[in-house]
């Protein structure tokens, strides 16, 4: 019986060096790649939604072909109703 | 009429032992809870197989010669199996959510309480008479809270051989079992607003941070930890090889062919481990039991740990995350998303979930590597 309380302890002891290096190793991990993200992180979304953003007016205006096949298919559907 | 006597003296009929029927019962059961259930089929089937061959009278399947016995000599005793397994796996493994949010890793640790409060659980039965576990034995039992297959067969192959049939059959019974262990117990000790917690989207990753990451993991388990080094090395050898973007030949191989195949063979030669002698004794029942705590608990701590992100957040962590923690990719990342979605309709949890998940694999690698170091 006495062993198994000693062999329990050690258990214990195992636990607690087992958690640590645990914790301490994931940590560790969580402080670099934060490093490598504030290094290599991809562009702000803001800066990102703005090109976006202008991508899109640009190509609205430049498409004529698009306006001339909307426009008369309102025409075609007043005619309807 | 002799030639009939000998044939009947060779035949299975006159040769079966009760145990040996009963381990192919056992066999047959893998087989029913793999295809009519569909309980982790890639895994439970080649088992259960296994365990029916492994268990034919005058097969000679399990002795030296017979097939399974070089499955397991060269696949299981040497830990090769479960390494390529670990290759394919990171292979598959896409860690953009973790990247995205690193602080999930603190709940990767967190679920791994489960391994190592099972070692003592697992040296406490030692008072019940009947049990006898060394302190080896208590980690090979202990690891079965990782719920990682490949790390626990590994991690069995070195401490326990003797063990590693049950260890195995334990442990992807439990993985399979995940949709129906873990909801209770997160529902238990998360109340209604907090499961409705809305996450806020992850940020775009980088090409260049999915390549610097599976090598930073190894730097570090070079640094700090090199008897987790079989296992971390072959899972970022995997990743590296899927996020390079230069070796998709080798990447696609690793993560479908290499591992189907591995995959049939450790199935066998585990499955060989099944055999009446071996199985059918008292510490089976423990390991069971065991392990099903070891899981629990360390459900229980991920959640316990996701909560108090949460408060210390400011409620923008959901806590039911916290029991993604436990590896089981990616089953436990879906019951996570699964039991958020009951709690409000619009609240989908996968991809925060991923991000606990795959830190679980690597904390489960990790607390493997500890073990070995002070065990080993």
């Amino acid at each position: 019986m006495n062993s198994i309380s000693e062999q329990i302890i050690e258990a214990l002891g195992i636990m607690l060096l087992g958690m640590g290096l645990v914790f301490v190793f994931l940590t560790v991990l969580i402080l670099g790649v934060k490093l490598v993200a504030y290094k290599f992180a991809p562009q702000p979304i803001g800066h990102k939604a703005l090109a976006e953003n202008s991508d899109t007016a640009s190509a609205q205006g430049v498409d004529p072909l698009m306006v001339a096949v909307i426009t008369s298919a309102i025409h075609q559907y007043r005619a309807k109703a | 009429m002799e030639g009939l006597i000998a044939f009947w003296s060779e035949s299975g009929i006159a040769n079966f032992t009760p145990g040996q029927l009963l381990m192919m019962g056992v066999g047959a059961l893998l087989l029913y809870l793999s295809i009519v259930r569909g309980f982790e089929p890639l895994l439970l089937l080649p088992i259960g197989f296994g365990a029916i061959l492994a268990n034919i009278p005058n097969g000679g399947f399990t002795e030296e010669g017979g097939l399974l016995y070089f499955a397991y000599h060269v696949g299981i005793e040497t830990g090769v199996f479960p390494l390529l397994i670990f290759m394919g796996v990171g292979a598959m493994t896409d860690f953009g959510a973790l990247i995205a949010n690193p602080k999930m890793l603190l709940l990767g640790a967190a679920a791994q309480f489960g391994i190592f409060s099972t070692l003592i659980g697992a040296i406490a039965l030692n008072f019940v008479p009947g049990f006898e576990f060394s302190m080896q034995d208590a980690g090979a039992i202990a690891i079965i809270g990782g719920a990682d297959g490949p790390t626990a067969i590994f991690l069995a192959s070195k401490l326990a051989p003797d063990l590693l049939g049950a260890i195995a059959v334990a442990a992807y019974s439990y993985m399979a079992l995940v949709p129906l262990i873990q909801p209770p117990i997160m529902k238990l000790l998360t109340t209604e607003s907090e499961r409705q917690i809305k996450m806020e989207q992850l940020r775009e990753v980088s090409k260049k941070e999915k390549i610097i990451f599976p090598l930073m993991v190894l730097g570090l388990t070079i640094l700090f930890l090199p008897a987790a080094t079989p296992l971390v090395g072959m899972f970022c050898l995997g990743n590296l090889m899927r996020e390079s973007g230069v070796v998709d030949r080798l990447s696609n191989t690793a993560q479908n062919e290499l591992i189907n195949i591995v995959t049939i063979f450790l199935g066998l030669a585990v499955g060989s481990k099944l055999s009446a002698d071996k199985f059918l004794q008292l510490e089976t029942l423990g390991i069971l039991l065991l392990g099903a705590v070891a899981f629990a608990i360390g459900t229980a701590t991920g959640v316990l740990m996701a909560k108090l992100m949460c408060k210390l957040s400011g409620g923008k962590i959901n806590p039911l995350i916290g029991a993604a923690g436990v590896s089981a990719v990616p089953m436990a990342a879906r019951v996570v998303n699964k039991v958020g979605l009951e709690s409000n309709q619009h609240n989908f949890l996968l991809m925060h979930a991923m991000g606990p998940n795959v830190a679980g694999v690597l904390g489960s690698a990790v607390a493997a590597g500890v073990l070995i170091a002070v065990l080993g």
